[in-house]
């Protein structure tokens, strides 16, 4: 640059002063360096001294607008006086002006231009002569202004100087505009991973799901990002069960971090096998020595012997608990105010026989959830959602339960809890067919899997597998068990067990030797045995077996869902 | 499925130097041997054979076993054959058979034509 100033300084006069050839290397110069900036305020004080070098001028400045009070601020100066910090309102002097009009000022004559601001000057002894001021423009309006003022050979600034302060205001506005939305999706990133911090912590503390005969099972579903719900259940010594169901007043991260201290206070208050109400009161206690700004947690805890025949609660704030046995319904008001609003207080204490029923608990994110006509569905939508689903295994049922709720939109979180006297696994029938054993009824076959498979979340391309491998097995039997003479029909299962897919096919054929059934191999060029080579391809494993009454033949074919068991995994 | 139901339907267009045999629907025993029919038949004139399968939306084993005897044909008369534009579903099964490479795959009656 210091060519560059030589040459102007040899011939000061000279209009325009900077070359175009020069002005446009170093507009080129100095976008270069904007847009690599990391450090923008340094680079921005760099940029301006030399855009004050290469214009030739006494003083420059550049003033960024605060979006929310409308104040404009010097961030950076170079010159006689530092001006920076000064503030200006919008349309304030001719930097405010510039902002406000989104327009170049040209001042040639400061001292006898009106929109001069001269208080600057009457307190630092400069005297402006001549200003340009250029508005950094972006799409959403200017973001501030650089201002350039008096020339050095004394002469006031010309047309072509503003231009040129305008071709300068660009990459620097650029550049500004560039570092704030860089900031703020760092900003964004940063509060996202705490977010996931917070949400696996939470998830971390709920409780695993335990398969071994045990009566208590649970699902939480966030309505954000974080849960202010929480469940919980541990053994006891005596071989009791403890169980929690928490809810902390308001939403996000400082919610979420009182429920992650009144989870675990809970625990330990339940831990000592009290009974249901003192277990409350203590935890009560505790809560109000710690939370603050009116927060309150709302809570039921109990205990269940691992036969679920009894449960003996208490809540605190908490909706009522429905109990469910052989078509009717129990509601049980579980009294008491929420825990951390007032010390020393009694709770009130149920002590019920299930005898074979189903205790349910939920937070009031599940009451809450709104119907067609926008009314909380209640504790009675809750007893019709249960009424639908009361065939369905604990677990399949608590999923159809948080699906219904969610088809009606969650609003708040979530919290199911379900106490019930473990059967033996039972699968969850999810379609069931009986056909004509022809070929004729494959179509509308593969309608209804591929139907059912989609309703149950299995993606397309192994939905599709899926249906071919049922489909030829289906067509084996027509072709192979019935032939072609034979009229008889396929009843049809399609079962699932966790993560397992189980497609039942029982037929009246005569008896199949399975040793008889060979896969030819995939990729030859032939045409026999196709088909079982493509179930064997399709699925984890099948086999088949004489039908339970010892006529026909019961075929299983299985397969883990992937997607299955990510859902399995997601309810802990 | 919101997919559209398209029936089933074999056709043939005899062309210069070609026969195309068209199908769509879902391709399975109920309809497989008609397919074998038309595939066969197709060998008739001293010319190359396309199998157009774009408006397929299902094939099973026995769809496959048609198109398997017509690639046996076209092997033992010395004809060129081709699978023409097949659809996805087509290929998933032709690729989960590994007889994705087996067939000549093109994407219209002129790259089967055209000097290979």
């Amino acid at each position: 640059m210091t060519a560059t100033r030589q040459r102007i300084a040899l011939a000061p006069a000279a209009l325009p002063r900077a070359r175009e050839a020069d002005a446009l290397a170093f507009l080129a110069e100095l976008s270069r360096s904007l847009a690599v900036s990391i450090d923008l305020r340094e680079t921005l004080a760099r940029a301006i001294t030399r855009v004050r070098e290469f214009l030739d001028v006494e003083g420059i400045a550049l003033f960024l607008l605060d979006a929310a009070t409308q104040v404009l601020e010097c961030k950076v100066s170079a010159g006689p006086v530092d001006v920076s910090g000064l503030r200006l309102a919008v349309g304030q002097g001719i930097v405010g002006r510039a902002v406000a009009e989104d327009a170049t000022q040209l001042v040639t004559d400061a001292a006898s231009d009106t929109r001069v601001w001269r208080a600057a000057d009457e307190t630092t002894g400069f005297v402006t002569r001549s200003i340009v001021c250029a508005p950094l423009r972006t799409a959403a309006g200017p973001i501030g202004a650089i201002e350039i003022v008096n020339r050095r050979d004394g002469l006031p600034f010309t047309a072509a100087d503003a231009e040129l302060l305008d071709l300068v205001a660009a990459p620097a506005a650029l550049a500004i505009n560039n570092a704030r939305m860089a900031g703020a999706l760092l900003e964004q990133q940063r509060l996202k991973r705490e977010f996931d911090l917070a949400r696996h912590l939470q998830k971390s503390l709920l409780p695993r799901r335990r398969r071994d005969g045990f009566p208590v099972i649970g699902v939480n579903r966030p309505a954000h990002e974080i849960s202010g719900d929480f469940y919980d259940y541990f053994e006891l010594a005596d071989g009791r069960i403890g169980f929690v169901v928490g809810d902390i007043s308001g939403k996000g991260l400082d919610a979420a971090l009182l429920m992650v201290r009144a989870a675990s206070l809970l625990r330990w208050a339940g831990k000592d096998g009290l009974a249901p109400a003192a277990w409350l009161a203590r935890a009560n206690d505790e809560v109000c020595e710690t939370a603050r700004d009116g927060r309150f947690v709302c809570a039921l805890v109990g205990y269940v012997d691992r036969a679920a025949t009894r449960v003996q609660f208490a809540g605190a704030g908490f909706p009522p608990v429905v109990v469910h046995r052989d078509g009717r319904y129990g509601e049980y008001v579980a009294g008491g105010p929420p825990l951390g609003i007032l010390r020393g207080i009694d709770f009130e204490q149920h002590d019920l026989l299930l005898d074979g029923g189903t205790f349910y608990a939920f937070s009031d994110g599940a009451t809450d959830v709104r119907d067609a006509d926008g009314k909380p569905i209640g504790l009675a939508g809750m007893r019709a959602l249960i009424a639908r689903h009361v065939r369905e295994t604990p677990q399949a049922r608590l999923r159809g339960l948080l699906g219904e709720l969610k088809r009606l939109r969650l609003v708040d979180d979530t919290t199911l809890l379900l106490i019930e006297a473990a059967q033996a696994e039972r699968p969850e029938l999810l379609l069931a067919r009986t056909l004509p054993a022809r070929a004729e009824a494959m179509r509308e076959l593969r309608a209804a899997l591929r139907a059912s498979f989609d309703e149950h979340g299995i993606e397309p391309q192994l939905r599709d597998r899926l249906v071919l491998a049922v489909d030829e097995a289906c067509t084996n039997i027509i072709r192979h068990g019935y032939g072609p003479q034979c009229e008889g029909a396929i009843a049809l299962r399609v079962l699932r067990s966790e993560a397992m897919l189980a497609i039942e096919l029982v037929d009246d054929a005569p008896p199949v030797d399975p040793a008889t059934i060979k896969p030819g191999a995939l990729g030859e060029c032939r045409c026999g045995g196709l088909g079982v080579a493509l179930i064997d391809e399709v699925m984890d494993e099948w086999r088949i077996e004489p039908a339970d009454d010892g006529r026909g033949n019961r075929l299983v074919l299985r397969k883990r869902i992937p997607s299955w068991a990510c859902e399995e995994a997601d309810e802990t | 499925m919101s997919a559209p139901i398209i029936a089933n339907s074999v056709s043939r267009e005899d062309g210069a130097g070609y026969v195309l045999v068209r199908l769509a629907g879902e391709v399975d025993l109920s309809w497989s041997q008609d397919v074998r029919r038309a595939v066969l038949a197709a060998f008739g004139g001293g010319e190359a054979v396309g199998v157009e399968l774009s408006a397929v939306g299902y094939i099973d084993s026995s769809g496959i076993a048609a198109l398997v005897e017509g690639l046996q044909q076209a092997r033992a008369s010395g004809r060129r054959f081709a699978l023409v534009a097949p659809s996805d579903a087509v290929r998933a099964v032709l690729e989960l058979a590994r007889l994705d490479r087996v067939f000549a795959i093109v994407a219209d009656i002129d790259a089967l034509l055209a000097p290979a």
